[in-house]
C-alpha cells in the first residue's frame, strides 16, 4: 500500500469513527461501541507492555480495579469531580505500575507471569473484603456520571461514544509516537534480546519501569472511563478473567502492533453479543468456549493474529500486481 | 490455645499433601519441558469430576479406589492427546509467551467445556467412611481427610521410586538435566516428552480427586488448584520435585495458620505474599540452585 492510499485509508477510518453513532441509532449498537471503545485502551496498553516490551503481565485486571475504584471513590467519597477523577484513577494505576515494575526488573516468563497474577489477586481481595469503603462483593452503585458542559451531557450511549473515542485516541496517538520513536526500538530490543540491549547502552531497568508506568496509567484510565459509563463496579474487574479478556482481543487481533488490540477488542465484543442470541437459541454458553478455541488456533497456526494475516495477505495481492 | 495451633498445623498438612501433589505434576512438566501449564488446575477439576461419576455409579469404597484408578487413567490420557495436538506442535519454535498464552487458552476452553457438559452446581465426593472422626489426643480429623493425606504419600513416594528406580523415571530426570546429553545417550525425547506430560496431567488428576474430598468441586475450580501449585512450584524452585513437595505443605500449613490467626478472608493471598517476597529476596526459591 502506498503513502498516500494509506493516509485515505486513515482520513476514511476516522470519519467513520466519527459519524458511526449517527449512522447506527439502535442505543444497544451504541453501547457496544462504547464497550468496545474502552477495551481498545485497555487491550492496547497490555499489548504495550506484553507485546511491545516483552514483559508478560497477567495482573493488568490490577490497573483496571485501581483506575475504576479510584476514580469512583474519589467522586462519591470525596466530590471530586470525575473529569479530574479519570486522570487520577489512572495516575494512581500508574503508581502502582510502577512500584510492580520493580520486582519485575528481575523476573520474566512464568515467574513474573505469576508475580502479576498474585498482586491482582490481593487486590481483588482487598477490595472484596475492605466492606466499609469498597462495599465487598457487592460492589460500588450510584457513580456519578461525567459531568455535562457547554449543553452536553454525557449520560447518553451517543455523548458517551466520543469521550471513549478521544479517550482511545490520545492512548493510541501515545502508544505510536513511544514505538515508532527510539524508545521503541529499544522496547523491541529488550523484547527480542535483553542482555544484548544492555549490552549496546540501552538502560534495561529504566525502560521496563518506564513501559509499566505508562501501561499502567493507560490501563487505570480504561477502568476510570468504564466506571463513568457502567456507574456500577464490582472486584470482578480485578479478576484474572479480565486481564485474560484483555489477551484474547490481543493475541486474536495481533499482538505488539498498534492496530491488533482494536481489531480483537471491536471484533470480540460485538462477537461475544451475536453469539449471545446464538446462545439464547440453543440455550448453551457458548461464547468464552469459543474465545479459548480462538486463542489456541491463533496461537498454533497464525501467530501474527487478524492483523498479521491481512499484512500476509496484502503483501501478496501487492506481489501478484507487480508480478502481473 | 495449643490444640488449636496443633489442629491448624494438622490440617494444613492435609491441604499441603494435596498442593505437593498437583504442584509435583507441574514442576515436572516444567523440569522436563519447559511448559508452564496454566491448565494444569483445570486436568484436576476433570480428575475431580470423574470421581464424582463413578462415585454416584458405584458408591462407597470400591467407587473411591476407582476414582482414583480411573482419575490417573482417564487424566493421563488426556494429557498425552493435549500434548500432542496443542503443545508438541509449538515446541521447537515457541517463546514462554506462546506457550503460556496457549495453556490460557487451554484453561479457558476446558473451564468452560466443563460448565456445558456438568453443569454450574457445586458437587461434593461422598465420604466412605461415613463421617467417622479419628482422635489422636491433642488433635482430630475425619478418617475421610486421614486417608485423602495418606493416599497423597503414598503416590509421591511411589512417584519418587519409579523417578530414581525405573529406567523411564530415570529418563525423564536425565532429560530434565540435560537436553542433549540425554539425546545423545539415545533417549528418545518425544516419548519422554509425552510420557512425563500424561504423568504429570495423570499427579493433577489424582490431587483433583483428592482436592474434591476437602472442598467443593465446580466447573471454574481449577483456578485456584493451579495458582496455587504455581505458588509452591515457585517456592520450592521451578523443575524442583523435593521442592515442590516440601514447598506443598509448608503452604497448606501457612495458609490454615495464616487463615486462623491473621485473617480468614485474606486466606488466598498468604500464597502470593509469600511468593513476592520469596522472588525478591531469594528469586530460586527455597530448594531452588543458581541458574547455571
Amino acid at each position: 500500500m502506498t503513502g498516500g492510499s494509506k493516509k485515505l485509508l486513515w482520513a476514511f477510518g476516522a470519519a467513520l469513527a466519527l459519524a458511526l453513532p449517527w449512522l447506527i441509532s439502535d442505543r444497544y449498537i451504541q453501547h457496544l461501541l462504547v464497550t468496545s471503545l474502552i477495551f481498545v485502551i485497555f487491550a492496547s496498553s497490555w499489548n504495550l507492555l506484553t507485546g511491545y516490551a516483552g514483559q508478560f503481565n497477567l495482573g493488568h485486571a490490577a490497573f483496571f480495579g485501581i483506575g475504576a475504584y479510584a476514580s469512583a471513590l474519589l467522586a462519591l467519597k470525596l466530590g471530586v469531580p470525575p473529569w479530574i477523577g479519570l486522570f487520577l484513577g489512572g495516575l494512581l494505576a500508574a503508581a502502582a505500575g510502577f512500584l510492580l515494575g520493580i520486582p519485575s526488573l528481575r523476573l520474566s516468563g512464568p515467574y513474573l507471569a505469576i508475580t502479576t497474577i498474585g498482586f491482582a489477586e490481593i487486590l481483588r481481595l482487598v477490595a472484596m473484603n475492605w466492606v466499609q469503603l469498597t462495599r465487598g462483593s457487592l460492589g460500588l452503585y450510584g457513580i456519578p456520571p461525567l459531568p455535562g458542559f457547554w449543553g452536553l451531557e454525557f449520560t447518553s450511549e451517543l455523548t458517551f461514544y466520543y469521550v471513549a473515542l478521544a479517550g482511545a485516541a490520545l492512548a493510541l496517538f501515545c502508544f505510536r509516537r513511544l514505538t515508532r520513536s527510539e524508545f521503541g526500538l529499544s522496547l523491541q530490543a529488550l523484547r527480542e534480546d535483553e542482555p544484548g540491549a544492555e549490552s549496546i547502552g540501552v538502560d534495561t531497568n529504566r525502560f521496563k519501569l518506564t513501559v509499566f508506568t505508562i501501561s499502567a496509567f493507560f490501563g487505570g484510565f480504561s477502568g476510570a472511563l468504564l466506571a463513568h459509563y457502567q456507574r456500577l463496579i464490582s472486584p470482578d474487574l480485578l479478576s484474572l478473567h479480565e486481564t485474560f479478556q484483555a489477551l484474547t482481543m490481543t493475541i486474536i487481533g495481533g499482538l505488539g502492533t498498534l492496530t491488533g488490540p482494536v481489531v480483537g477488542a471491536v471484533l470480540l465484543t460485538f462477537l461475544s453479543e451475536g453469539l449471545r442470541f446464538v446462545e439464547d437459541a440453543v440455550k448453551i454458553d457458548v461464547r468464552l468456549i469459543i474465545y479459548g478455541a480462538l486463542l489456541i488456533v491463533t496461537i498454533l497456526f497464525m501467530r501474527g493474529g487478524i492483523v498479521g494475516l491481512w499484512e500476509r495477505l496484502s503483501a501478496g495481492r501487492g506481489r501478484d500486481q507487480e508480478e502481473g | 490455645m495449643e490444640s488449636l495451633f496443633l489442629q491448624q498445623v494438622v490440617n494444613g498438612l492435609i491441604v499441603g499433601s494435596v498442593y505437593s501433589l498437583i504442584a509435583v505434576g507441574l514442576t515436572m512438566i516444567f523440569g522436563v519441558m519447559r511448559i508452564s501449564n496454566f491448565a494444569h488446575g483445570d486436568f484436576s477439576m476433570v480428575g475431580a469430576y470423574i470421581a464424582v461419576f463413578l462415585l454416584a455409579w458405584v458408591p462407597g469404597w470400591m467407587g473411591w479406589v476407582g476414582s482414583l484408578l480411573a482419575a490417573a487413567a482417564g487424566v493421563g490420557l488426556l494429557g498425552i492427546l493435549v500434548e500432542r495436538g496443542v503443545f508438541r506442535p509449538l515446541l521447537t519454535r515457541w517463546t514462554d509467551l506462546d506457550q503460556i498464552m496457549v495453556s490460557i487458552g487451554l484453561f479457558i476452553l476446558m473451564e468452560n467445556l466443563a460448565q456445558l457438559f456438568f453443569g454450574a452446581t457445586p458437587r461434593t465426593l461422598s465420604d466412605p467412611f461415613g463421617g467417622v472422626t479419628v482422635n489422636m489426643g491433642l488433635v482430630s480429623t475425619s478418617a475421610m481427610r486421614l486417608l485423602c493425606f495418606a493416599m497423597a504419600m503414598v503416590i509421591i513416594i511411589v512417584l519418587e521410586v519409579y523417578l530414581n528406580r525405573a529406567r523411564m523415571g530415570v529418563a525423564i530426570q536425565a532429560t530434565a538435566q540435560n537436553r542433549t546429553a540425554a539425546q545423545l545417550m539415545g533417549i528418545n525425547i518425544n516419548l519422554i516428552y509425552a510420557v512425563t506430560f500424561a504423568l504429570g496431567s495423570a499427579l493433577a488428576g489424582l490431587g483433583g480427586v483428592l482436592y474434591g474430598t476437602l472442598f467443593a468441586i465446580y466447573p471454574t475450580m481449577g483456578a485456584i488448584p493451579t495458582l496455587k501449585a504455581f505458588v509452591v512450584t515457585i517456592l520450592g524452585g521451578m523443575g524442583n520435585i523435593r521442592g515442590a513437595i516440601f514447598s506443598g505443605f509448608i503452604l497448606g500449613v501457612a495458609e490454615t495458620l495464616g487463615g486462623t490467626y491473621i485473617s480468614m478472608e485474606y486466606k488466598h493471598a498468604i500464597g502470593f505474599v509469600i511468593i513476592i517476597l520469596v522472588l525478591l529476596i531469594i528469586p530460586n526459591g527455597l530448594f531452588g540452585r543458581s541458574e547455571k
